[in-house]
């Protein structure tokens, strides 16, 4: 993903064009990847070898290509939150919440998307729905609304939500770690702009459903009986897993300082925390819960990962993706602010469609390869943030756009409330548009004018 | 020997018609937890069951296991909110639909054994060639046939 130098290679791979054996190999697997007919990891990385089997790069560069940076976040994250769920913190977060408006269906709506939002931002989205989807089902069910309104917002949030951090959605990871922008840089330019998508997308939600949530005051009484405290499961572990990710979060916004990468400071907390949980327990023990929260790291996730960045590497490699680079300066005008439209919006629209990540790993070199035109890597810094918006915020355009949306259309369900693709889409899409189009213009504002 | 010689005749039904309330009552009052429901003609539409019942009190949420550790809800209230709706309905929209139905000319082993498969009922539905119910067979039923017939051999010898 480093490598900048791009130059088309000359030779010839059996008997063919290395840029054509890059260009199939990476059209292939990502064509089977949308078709989801097989493991996304499994194609990535029979892409990956074929890149290096066909010639196109050799073993180093294909490890080069290779951003641990973006492999150590995902994994040292990962692990935390695996090790933080099992407090009981996020449904304890989500019955305050609901207790703190009374009972009351639409704030119970507002606070739970709230809360997603503001989980998203600071551990990862997937891990953030999988645990409030349930508890939400549960509370609409006490209040006996429809639960498709307030999933529908939680999918929203999370994804929203998600794009305020560095952290909050693995676009932002891949894009921080590629344009060297640190956790404090998304905060800074990223975050300001998501409290106004938020309220402009709960008060849309408000006219679309919020005026048919009613329950009776018996069913409100019912929320209060909830009691948050029974939710906590293990006191110790939470407090250890508190100081861990305030100490992580910390970590993050000072790294730069000290010449530090955000997958440090992850990974560490990760070994501390994983050290801290079963601090006093005998060795057998030790190793059984070590063993445990390694099986829960979503390696699929993380070998998918790297066969991506094998795949990019090798049509990197070839040159085509400056080609096209240049192809889109040409279309623009070389005008930074029709480049960072162009970016915003056609990031937006695929990442609502396909999968996002292949398409910012695809993404990242492509605006690299831009930098000579606009005078340097540093006057690429709004494209970046064209990039994560659109990638994040689209991501809410379809129910396949994010992998949040897809876990809550599967507890939806079980539950015997399936979410239709097209409903969300005429609900979604619309909505999603209208994000870009406040991301627009507050990128337009900030960094374009 | 044949299901006919076996099953018991006088069954205390469901009507069609029933809400689950009626038959709540009617359960309690016989002690009974599971009745054929059958329509005016006398036909088999399905049954209705303790378990049926429980099993659209329970919201599917929770029985998919995506919140099978639930401390933190008031179970009671939540519980009697399904349960004052469930009561509400109509028998056909919580009955069991595809009961364990024998002929009356099936044999005992092949009724023996269409119970012990169908494992969630505690009796089989015998019917004519129309459906209609001519009487129920327990696993109880069977055994305690197999229970006179071994004694009378017994006594015989």
């Amino acid at each position: 993903m480093h490598n900048t130098e791009h130059v088309v290679s000359s030779s010839v791979i059996f008997g063919f064009d290395p840029v054509w054996i890059a260009v199939s190999i990476l059209l292939l697997i990502y064509g089977v990847i949308m078709a989801e007919k097989f493991n996304r990891a499994v194609l990535a990385l029979l892409g990956a070898g074929l890149m290096i089997l066909c010639g196109v790069l050799n073993q180093q560069q294909a490890v080069s290509g290779i951003d641990f940076n973006t492999i150590g976040l995902l994994t040292g994250m990962m692990v935390i939150v695996a090790i933080s769920q099992k407090t009981g913190m996020f449904q304890y977060v989500a019955i305050k919440a609901a207790k703190m408006v009374k009972g009351e269906p639409w704030g119970i709506l507002v606070m739970l998307s709230l809360v997603t939002a503001v989980f998203s931002a600071l551990l990862d989205n997937v891990t953030t729905v999988l645990l409030i989807a349930p508890v939400t089902l549960l509370i609409t069910d006490a209040l006996g609304v429809r639960p498709y309104p307030y999933l529908f917002a939680l999918i929203l949030a999370s994804n929203i939500g998600g794009t305020a951090t560095l952290i909050g959605d693995p676009p932002n990871i891949m894009i921080g770690s590629a344009a060297h922008l640190n956790f404090t840089d998304f905060l800074i330019n990223l975050a300001p702009i998501i409290p106004v998508i938020f309220i402009v997308v709960i008060t849309v939600i408000w006219f679309m459903f919020g005026r048919d949530l009613k329950a009776t005051d018996e069913k409100k009484q019912l929320i209060m009986q909830f009691d948050e405290n029974a939710a906590i499961k293990d006191v110790p572990l939470l407090k250890k897993s508190l100081f861990v990710l305030v100490a992580v979060i910390t970590g993050f916004t000072v790294a730069h300082t000290f010449h530090l990468e955000p997958a440090t400071i992850a990974m560490f907390g990760a070994a501390v925390l994983l050290l801290l949980q079963s601090w006093g327990q005998p060795l057998h023990d030790k190793d059984h819960a070590y063993e445990g929260i390694m099986a829960e790291v979503e390696w699929t996730t993380i070998f998918f990962f790297v066969g991506l960045f094998i795949i990019v590497t090798g049509v990197e490699h070839t040159g085509i993706i400056a080609m096209l680079g240049e192809k889109t300066l040409t279309m623009t005008g070389g005008d930074l602010a029709a480049t960072a439209a162009a970016v915003l919006w056609v990031s937006a629209i695929a990442s609502a469609l396909i999968d996002n990540i292949p398409f910012v790993a695809t993404m990242i070199p492509l605006i690299q390869s831009m930098a000579p035109t606009f005078g340097g890597e540093e006057a690429l810094i709004p494209l970046w943030w064209a990039l994560a918006l659109g990638a994040c915020l689209g991501g809410n355009g379809s129910l396949i756009g994010a992998s949040a949306n897809l876990i809550v259309a599967g507890f939806a369900q079980r539950a015997g409330h399936p979410i239709a693709f097209l409903t969300f889409m005429k609900h979604a899409f619309l909505l999603m548009l209208l994000t870009i189009a406040i991301a627009h213009v507050y990128l337009y504002l900030r960094y374009l004018s | 020997m044949l299901a006919e010689n076996t099953m018991v005749t006088e069954v205390t039904t469901a009507h069609v018609n029933d809400r689950v309330c009626d038959v709540l009552e009617r359960m309690r009052a016989t002690k009974l937890r599971m009745l054929p429901v059958v329509d005016d003609a006398g036909i088999v539409a399905g049954v209705i069951s303790t378990f049926s019942i429980m099993e659209n009190l329970v919201p599917s949420y929770i029985v998919s296991g995506d919140l099978n550790q639930i401390p933190y809800a008031p179970d009671m209230g939540i519980l009697r909110r399904h349960y004052l709706e469930v009561i509400e309905k109509d028998l056909l929209s919580v009955m069991e639909t595809k009961p364990l139905l024998v002929k009356r000319d099936e044999s005992l082993l092949s009724t023996a054994a269409a119970l012990t498969a169908f494992g969630k009922h505690e009796y089989a539905l015998v019917v004519d060639e129309d459906k209609r119910l001519i009487g129920v067979i327990s696993a109880g039923d069977i055994l305690d046939r197999l229970g006179t017939m071994v004694e009378s051999a017994e006594n015989d010898a």
